[in-house]
């Protein structure tokens, strides 16, 4: 630490790191973007599919809908605990509340720093590196090898069952586990109350209306939790599904 | 290839789904994460002495967010191996592997799905139906990855008004929404065959046994786990539900 003593040089050492992190970051995250959204878009394009532009339009704004609020919400709730950084490498990497935060924590805490500080902030930025590593090959061996292989051995019976049936087998989980976490009761009786009338009484009625229905129980439940919210006690920040 | 692949109507959704050019496209949306780590690790071990961290300590704090993304990893695989099926494997490694969660793409994918008249796995789920469904969930998670880049440096110029929006707004608006968003989709699968009604109501109440157990005899890798687990036990009883003849 001789070297650095003086705090000029600690200083420019920092902003060094910040620029370097910042900009490769950015780089990266960029080319990340464009390689994911190259795929699907080679297939739309040059796949001979026969598909329209409006149709992924329409089928973009119905995503949307659901999700635009989260788009925005998601990067500034997690900013204050990952990080300018660190906010590059788990936007690219996902699942950030059941993997990075808890590997950033445990590193924070193997080492003794605290989450705020320089220290902190390098622990948390070496334990993603890590988990980013850890998931990376795991993802690439046991899904892109294994799980290949895999798909290709079970009888093609069993597939055509487990692809007809594994959106409500994911849907049914993530609702409950999404409620338990939330702890919001009274959003949640809006918001089961809310999609059953537009799901059971508004689609059928207006037929018209079941490509948009979901983005119509958004933003309804949104305004009436907002309108219908209880004056004392602000609930906790909420967590997030990435 | 049968000419019927030509048309988009083939059902054969694997066939343009493991095409080779996704499988390059998704390795390099690994290099470039593989590339960012190698990079901010470079750039933190010469940084590390002005932020009062020695190199050891950067050694245990990458060993130990390792150790520690073990089991969600893990966790995220089995997930991931379920949805191979529908997706394909360049596509969920992208989607689900990495940027965004199994939660968020397989609900951007049904809600892609239902706007070409078709539902996730079912019977119109086509080629064109999925390449649409891959379209538009991977355009939501760029929305996500652009509102980073705009976002994390106006919030690093101490740019706080952005976080004082108003507490109660933040605290509400975005859980409604998510809750929202999910609750219409489960919702929906109550209005199909008595298999999908089933199986969704045996993935919630596996998922809300596994909680619970977690909670009762504090075992944290039962949450990790639990979302695998409830889809195995899900489709086990759509297999079963579906072969007795319930689906017609």
């Amino acid at each position: 630490m001789t070297a650095l003593a003086t705090d000029t040089s600690r200083a420019a050492a920092l902003l060094q790191f910040d620029r370097t992190t910042s900009r490769w970051g950015q780089i990266t995250m960029a080319s990340a973007l464009i390689f994911s959204l190259v795929a699907p878009l080679y297939l739309v394009l040059f796949g001979d599919l026969g598909i329209t532009s409006g149709q992924v339009w329409t089928a973009f704004f119905a995503v949307a809908a659901a999700f635009f609020v989260l788009w925005f919400v998601e990067p500034i709730t997690y900013y204050p605990v990952l990080g300018p950084a660190a906010m590059y490498q788990a936007f690219m990497i996902g699942n950030i509340a059941n993997k990075l935060l808890p590997s950033a924590l445990v590193a924070q805490a193997t080492i003794g720093a605290k989450a705020g500080t320089k220290r902190g902030e390098f622990a948390a930025l070496m334990a993603i590196c890590g988990a980013a590593m850890v998931h990376v090959f795991s993802m690439l061996l046991f899904v892109g090898v294994l799980g290949t292989w895999l798909v290709s051995v079970i009888p093609a019976d069993v597939v055509d069952v487990a692809r007809l049936y594994i959106f409500p087998s994911i849907i049914g989980a993530v609702l409950v586990q999404l409620i338990v976490t939330m702890k919001q009761p009274r959003v949640t009786v809006i918001a089961v109350v809310v999609a059953a009338v537009v799901l059971f009484v508004l689609v059928p009625a207006v037929p018209a209306l079941a490509k948009p229905a979901t983005g119509i129980v958004v933003l309804l439940t949104a305004a009436l939790a907002w309108f219908l919210r209880p004056h004392k006690n602000a609930p906790a920040a909420t967590t997030l599904v990435n | 290839m049968t000419t019927a692949a030509t048309s988009g109507a083939s059902t054969d959704i694997l066939s343009i789904a493991n095409m080779p050019v996704l499988w390059v496209l998704a390795v390099a949306v690994f290099g470039a994460i593989i590339l960012q780590s190698v990079i901010y690790m470079r750039a933190a071990r010469k940084a590390g002495p002005a932020a009062d961290i020695s190199q050891t300590e950067l050694k245990q704090s990458f060993r130990a967010g390792a150790v520690a993304a073990i089991g969600p990893s893990l966790a995220v695989v089995l997930v991931s191996i379920a949805l191979l099926t529908l997706f394909g494997t360049p596509a969920v490694l992208v989607r689900i592997g990495l940027v965004g969660s199994a939660a968020t793409e397989s609900a951007s994918a049904s809600l892609a799905a239902t706007t070409m008249g078709a539902t996730l796995g079912g019977p119109g789920y086509n080629q064109s139906v999925f390449a649409v469904a891959f379209m538009a969930m991977s355009m939501s998670g760029a929305m996500w990855m652009i509102s980073t880049l705009i976002l994390t440096p106006i919030l690093r110029r101490g740019d706080s008004k952005l976080r004082k929006v108003n507490p109660a707004l933040m605290a509400i608006v975005p859980a409604a929404a998510l809750i929202g968003a999910f609750a219409s989709l489960g919702i929906a699968e109550l209005g199909k065959t008595p298999v999908h009604i089933i199986t969704a109501i045996v993935s919630a109440l596996a998922m809300g046994i596994c909680l619970a157990l977690a909670k009762k005899f504090a075992i944290a890798w039962l949450r990790e786990w639990g979302l695998g687990i409830s889809i195995l036990v899900g489709l086990f009883v759509a297999f079963v539900a579906h072969t007795s003849g319930l689906a017609a």
